[in-house]
């Protein structure tokens, strides 16, 4: 039993041997850039159905997701299984959240969105000033065999990231946000998926929406600057990349401004104060991955959203500023 | 020896008589098996679990053909727990969003006063966790020091609503979509489920 033991031992340490020996043979970055690529390539373009948990905050909720590619225009369906049933469906045409116990639909067409941002080269490469990649070992998730990935951020701006993608198929089995102590924040784990064939109906929710209240999100492009609105933003490698004006729920117009370093985003919402009923008017908040901080600035109320540390998401929101226009 | 080993057992020993027994558990096997047989007599008078026979001497076998770990493992404990944490908790309705409202800066004007909860409904009943300040993220740990301006206790209530108005809107943009593809459209979501339950 002893021999059996040491035996089995001495596998494990053979095993873990040529694991150390083909990660040191994997970890140039240009195979990290692969990795990026190629995950972001299945996320775009394969037809697949699983059933995904995503944990945080001493949370968890599983959740369906089912995506059809089709020649006209690619259907991603996203179904809460656990809890108030919640219904969003992506389409080129937008985005449709389905909220039954409220009888509300929230229609999103994207007039500027699009499907944003692309992973581009470019992009790709922006992404790689402020983060290290790193190729790991292999792992299983979903009982399929993957390889793990780490996205280190190159400074405490930013929070870091530890993939698991399909080694078959390129799909993102698992991701977990490191904060800047390392101490995962959120994580979203496949425990099934299945690529292949999806059925238009897998994508097509069942609800009677007649009687619904709908909220539509109308987007469109804007320049909050001619209208006296800056944000000297200094944080390191964040760029802005969106300016709109949106109507969120029923409230007034929203100018929203968003700066991205490639991976991670932070948006600005800025509206008037007297649009709004609450008068909360300053606060910080945390969900998971996301950090929240609300300010007042000239009357208006500004609330900066994003994926990024909490010191960050501050930064932003402490520069902005109204200066009125000539 | 037999009692003198079983006043050791208990502590009752003087230190003089405790040499004697130590010195005798050294030398003879026949006393050592004594020595085990009262402790576990002690364990199961105590109501300690019981180990199984022949457990120490497999322990050792075991323990002697462990092999030296020269590399520290990789992964930090802190994740087994947190992990093991969310599912424990899912079971548990929590608060998702912590929210602390602060109080003004000096030299703000009075009516940018915190009166009421972001949430333009508060659901009532939405009770946030007690002492939230130590389960809140590090930024919610932050944003307590931050209102120390004016000691004014953080307001908290969950603007589940509002947020996720919010993270819907700045979902969509984020390039991290690119790679995740719908998944993080789930946290724009989450929200009102506890208040939902709870209501």
């Amino acid at each position: 039993m002893r021999a059996a033991a040491l035996g089995s031992r001495a596998l494990a340490f053979s095993l873990a041997c040529c694991a150390a020996g083909s990660s040191a043979a994997q970890t140039s970055p240009g195979d990290g850039r692969a990795w990026l690529q190629r995950i972001y390539q299945a996320t775009q373009s394969l037809s697949y159905t699983g059933t995904f948990v995503y944990q945080h905050d001493r949370r968890s909720e599983a959740s369906r997701v089912t995506r059809m590619a089709s020649a006209q225009g690619d259907v991603e369906r996203l179904e809460a299984l656990e809890g108030e049933p919640r219904d969003i469906v992506r389409s080129k045409d937008g985005v449709r959240c389905y909220l039954p116990r409220a009888r509300t639909l929230k229609v999103d067409r994207h007039g500027v969105a699009r499907r944003f941002p692309a992973m581009l080269p470019e992009q790709l490469t922006e992404l790689l000033k402020h983060y290290t990649v790193r190729v790991g070992g292999p792992d299983r998730v979903a009982g399929r065999p993957c390889q793990s990935i780490a996205l280190q951020p190159k400074d405490h701006y930013r929070y870091g990231y530890e993939l698991c993608a399909d080694e078959a198929t390129g799909m993102l089995l698992r991701s977990i946000t490191l904060n800047e102590s390392d101490t995962p924040v959120e994580q979203f784990t496949f425990t099934q998926l299945e690529v292949g064939q999806v059925r238009p109906e897998a994508v097509e929710p069942q609800h009677a929406t007649r009687s619904w209240r709908i909220e539509e999100a109308s987007v469109r492009p804007a320049d909050l600057g001619a209208q006296g609105w800056r944000v000297d933003t200094d944080l390191p490698g964040f760029h802005k990349i969106v300016e709109v004006v949106r109507v969120l729920g029923e409230r007034e117009p929203v100018g929203q401004l968003v700066y991205s370093d490639g991976l991670a985003a932070v948006s600005v919402f800025i509206e008037r104060a007297a649009g709004r009923q609450d008068s909360a008017r300053r606060g910080a908040a945390t969900v998971g991955g996301i950090n929240i901080f609300v300010r007042e600035v000239d009357d208006h109320i500004v609330t900066v959203v994003g994926e990024a540390p909490a010191a960050s998401v501050r930064r932003i929101a402490d520069r902005v500023r109204y200066e009125r226009p000539q | 020896m037999k009692t003198k080993i079983s006043a050791f057992v208990d502590g009752e020993l003087e230190s003089q008589a405790s040499s004697e027994v130590i010195d005798a558990l050294e030398r003879e096997i026949e006393s050592r098996e004594t020595w085990r047989i009262y402790h576990l007599i002690s364990d199961a008078l105590h109501d300690t679990a019981l180990r199984a026979e022949g457990f120490s001497a497999r322990f050792a076998d075991r323990l002697a053909a462990e092999p030296t770990v020269l590399a520290p493992g990789r992964l930090p404990t802190e994740r087994k727990r947190w992990v093991a944490l969310s599912a424990a908790a899912s079971m548990a309705a929590i608060a998702l969003v912590g929210w602390l409202a602060l109080a003004p800066a000096p030299g703000q004007r009075p009516e940018a006063l915190p009166g009421v909860p972001l949430a333009s409904a508060p659901p009532s009943g939405v009770a946030v966790q007690p002492a939230s300040t130590q389960s809140l993220q590090p930024a919610a740990r932050q944003a307590v020091a931050l209102q120390r301006e004016p000691a004014v206790s953080p307001v908290m209530a969950i603007p589940a609503d509002v947020a996720n108005d919010y993270l819907f809107a700045h979902q969509e943009f984020s390039p991290g979509m690119s790679l995740q593809g719908m998944a993080p459209f789930i946290r724009t979501v989450s929200g009102p489920v506890n208040a939902g339950v709870r209501r």
